[in-house]
């Protein structure tokens, strides 16, 4: 969005003109959801928590000087909703997974992408959540290393490295699937 | 070059930010563990670019503004039973004060000769409303009634 009609949106949100924040949730729900969504992997769960950015995001409102930009803000508002999501006590699906390790068959055992991407979900599931947060932001349409960089308040390095980490330890969770 | 140096670069050739070259490229074509890694790298970032991206219900947008509403209500009607709470506590000192003001210059005395008159008055004034009385009620049942409606009525607004 140009800083301009960011501007004016935003002014329009502090005024209390509820359809500029319907515009402001329209504007930015599809990819607020695909992060949450992508970290947490229960739709309702995604919901939920998506709804609660927004929510944070309307009563943050009057306190955002615009210093950062939009964008910026409500990545820095998914990635606290997502890690404190994370330190709630673990969902009957990660509890299922670890109670019940899924043990490749022989047919199982290639590195076919039609396997992997079965095979991804869960590992991305395994890993630390801000490592998930990284993956899902880092694959999505629009967004930079920069945008990340300024969200999660990390030097643009850090990000990279971080990325590289979580990269390694889903390949290294993939390969001793299918030792 | 050893491999752990080659097997912590293979994420960043496969994403694409570091270029093989050099004794990395070296090391890849002598190694087959890293080589092999490298090729698993690609398959990862490649899968990764192809996830799938989760849409939004259709109702989202909806639901999201309701919660805001809702939320906002709550936080009005904690503010209003603070402030009522509040005028509470500042009629209750008020009286208060006088009262003991009163008290320290002796007007009390006065004021319960004022009060002997009031209440003689105010029982002098039941007895003739007395027989009045279902009207009376009637009257203010209807008006709390009206009064109820209204606040409904203004609550599923406010949601």
């Amino acid at each position: 969005m140009e800083p301009v009609n960011e501007r004016a949106l935003l002014e329009r949100c502090r005024a209390g003109d509820e359809s500029a924040f319907q515009e402001l949730v329209d504007r930015y729900k599809g990819l607020v959801f695909a992060l949450i969504a992508r970290t947490v992997q229960d739709r309702s769960r995604a919901e939920d928590l998506a709804q609660e950015v927004f929510l944070r995001v309307h009563r943050g409102l009057p306190y955002f000087r615009g210093e950062a930009r939009l964008s910026t803000w409500i990545y820095r508002i998914v990635a606290n909703v997502c890690v404190q999501d994370s330190s709630r006590p673990a969902t009957v699906s990660l509890d299922d997974e670890r109670a019940a390790p899924v043990v490749p068959s022989a047919s199982d055992r290639q590195f076919g992408d039609f396997e992997l991407r079965d095979r991804l979900e869960k590992a991305i599931a395994r890993l630390p959540a801000n490592y998930r947060l990284l993956i899902a932001a880092h694959y999505l349409d629009g967004v930079q290393y920069e945008d990340l960089a300024a969200a999660l308040a990390l030097p643009l390095g850090t990000v990279k490295t971080q990325l590289y980490r979580a990269k390694q330890q889903l390949r290294r969770m993939l390969e001793t699937d299918l030792k | 070059m050893f491999c752990d140096e080659a097997l912590d670069a293979v994420e960043a050739i496969a994403g694409g930010d570091l270029t093989a070259d050099g004794r990395i490229a070296e090391h890849l074509a002598t190694c087959p563990n890293c080589a092999s890694a490298l090729v698993r790298a690609r398959q990862l970032e490649r899968v990764l670019q192809r996830r799938g991206v989760p849409q939004p219900p259709p109702q989202f947008t909806a639901r999201t503004l309701a919660r805001v509403r809702r939320a906002r209500w709550r936080s009005d009607q904690f503010l209003d039973v603070g402030f009522n709470l509040a005028v509470i506590l500042i009629v209750v000192a008020v009286f208060g004060g006088v009262w003991m003001l009163l008290n320290r210059t002796g007007l009390v005395a006065v004021t319960t000769d004022a009060a002997d008159l009031f209440g003689s008055a105010f029982v002098t004034l039941v007895r003739r409303v007395a027989p009045s009385l279902p009207l009376y009620a009637g009257a203010a049942a209807l008006l709390a009634s009206a009064l109820g409606l209204w606040w409904w009525a203004e609550r599923d607004a406010a949601l």
